[in-house]
């Protein structure tokens, strides 16, 4: 099972910066926490080891 | 007599065989909405004159020897994330708000009104339709008909309400991740999430591209397949709408369930939940005589992938929004979209081979399986305004965001699912998920029917 994910309110300002998101610092502790909650999604994905040939390619029929 | 309680499919045949006017069902239909409506907030928008002109062109055509289509007369309306020639889309949306009048119906809206029904209005909904609940902060919570005091479920609350007070007899929503079905459980009525592909999508606002679902609410089966049989098939419009021809599922009704393979799904899906959100399957399986139990394996990593896709496509189609005016959205919504759009690409991507991963599992067990059964919600409704966190069984989850936790690793890989309510006196409503693999919606209205023939479920009006 997981550790809890931890994201702080400057990780927050850090990442939004880099995707040209300007974020107020009343919605910083919020998106945070939902930020952590989305990365504990992903690490529960991260955790289970999908085959090799998995892959999210489309397929076109003639 | 027609009345609040009556089926779209009865009005149907009064209206096509000349013993009522489609006007005078549409008036009552407005003057139900004009008595109920401040009290449950379902509706955005009320088109008065215009569904009562559109109700005498349909008189006009019987008059005229026409056929003017299997639910002549029959009054509906539409979440109001799908365009209304000369509505602005809302979307939930106060940005929305701003946005010029569409010029022209989305195509389901447009189906059902070539099939002679008539659109009286527009639905409340969350905003975007990312949520489970319709307290939508711009234009106010939608109340359940059973319990004013609690959420109608969302995004597609207001369908769900509007049809649940019997103020018009069919609704349109949308699902991603429970949107129709968490709505109808917490309601009482029934609601339908098609295969995915099956009822085009086009003049619909986008929540996630890969698994955005139009489908019907309804009190009766017949009028569920009716509708889904009115909307389903081709449209090249919509990129993700199947070439294949569409079903006849209202001639299904009658088939029985003998012969169909039926199973309860278990691990995840009865884990979790109340007593009663369970009790719920154990007595549609002891009605269907389904015995068997079956795992959908992960599912709660199926869960967490729908999480990710989601919160990547839909953050990624608002994101120029989220960077110019972030302010405007509901905050309830906004503080959602802004995390995920902090998420790395290769999240979305290990989500979507999981998705390919997982799709291919859950194949197997329809190899197995006609239909599956499993709770919709963990719970009946919450209290409007209800706190954020809940605890069961020793965990603390999320109010809202739990009530998707059984709809979620289903609408993801596109399966078809009809939420049958469970209706009784004294307690709050819970649903029933009948899923089947994609493109077998006949199965599930099969089961439906016999459920609802036998007084198992039924969604009788909340007065």
């Amino acid at each position: 099972m997981s550790e809890p994910v931890r994201v702080t309110d400057a990780d927050v300002e850090r990442l939004a910066a880099q995707v040209g998101l300007t974020i107020a610092p009343e919605s910083r502790a919020a998106v945070a926490q939902h930020l952590a909650g989305l990365l504990a999604a992903v690490l529960l994905l991260d955790e289970f080891a999908l085959p090799e040939p998995i892959e999210p390619a489309p397929r076109f029929d003639p | 007599m027609i009345d609040a309680t009556t089926s779209a499919r009865s009005i149907a045949a009064s209206v096509r065989a000349g013993k009522t006017r489609a006007r005078d069902v549409v008036a009552g239909a407005l003057e139900r909405i004009a008595r109920r409506n401040a009290a449950l907030n379902a509706f955005t928008a009320v088109l008065g004159e215009r569904a009562l002109a559109d109700a005498d062109a349909i008189d006009r055509r019987l008059a005229a020897g026409d056929d003017p289509g299997p639910l002549a007369g029959v009054p509906f309306a539409a979440k109001n994330l799908f365009d209304v020639a000369g509505l602005a889309t809302l979307a939930g949306s106060k940005i929305n708000a701003g946005h010029p009048p569409a010029t022209r119906d989305a195509a389901a809206v447009a189906r059902l009104r070539a099939a002679g029904a008539v659109l009286v209005g527009a639905l409340n909904m969350d905003e975007y339709a990312y949520g489970f609940s319709t307290e939508n902060t711009h234009y106010g919570p939608t109340r359940n008909p059973r319990d004013p005091s609690r959420i109608a479920g969302g995004s597609s609350g207001g369908s769900a309400a509007a049809v649940a007070g019997g103020l018009v007899p069919l609704t349109l929503g949308t699902d991603t991740n429970g949107s129709i079905r968490v709505p109808a459980a917490l309601c009482g009525v029934f609601g339908l999430k098609p295969t995915f592909g099956r009822v085009s999508r086009a003049g619909v606002v986008p929540l996630a591209w890969s698994f955005d679902h139009v489908g019907p609410f309804a009190r009766h089966v017949a009028d569920l397949a009716a509708a889904f049989d009115a909307i389903a098939g081709p449209d090249p419009l919509d990129p993700a709408c199947s070439t294949l021809p569409p079903p006849r599922c209202s001639g299904e009704l009658e088939r029985g369930i003998d012969g169909l393979r039926l199973a309860v799904a278990g691990g995840h899906f009865a884990r979790l939940a109340a007593d009663e959100a369970l009790a719920a399957v154990t007595r549609v399986a002891a009605a269907l005589g389904a015995r068997r139990e079956v795992s959908l394996p992960e599912a709660h990593r199926a869960r967490a992938a729908a999480q990710v896709i989601t919160a990547c496509e839909g953050s990624a189609y608002h994101l120029e929004n989220l960077r110019a005016r972030a302010a405007d959205f509901d905050p309830m919504i906004r503080d959602r979209l802004l995390a995920a759009a902090l998420l790395p690409a290769a999240a979305y991507l290990r989500a979507q081979r999981f998705r390919a991963w997982y799709r291919a599992r859950v194949a197997e067990v329809f190899r197995e399986v006609d239909v599956l059964l499993a709770p919709t919600t963990p719970w009946t409704a919450p209290a409007i305004g209800a706190p954020w966190t809940t605890r069961i069984d020793g965990t603390e989850v999320p109010t809202r965001g739990h009530l998707g936790v059984f709809t979620q690793p289903l609408s993801f890989i596109g399966l078809p699912v009809i939420s049958v309510p469970l209706v009784s006196a004294g307690a709050l409503p819970v649903g029933v998920q009948l899923i089947a693999a994609p493109f077998n919606e006949a199965v599930l209205f099969r089961v439906a029917a016999r459920l609802e023939a036998d007084g198992v479920v039924g969604a009788p009006v909340a007065m």
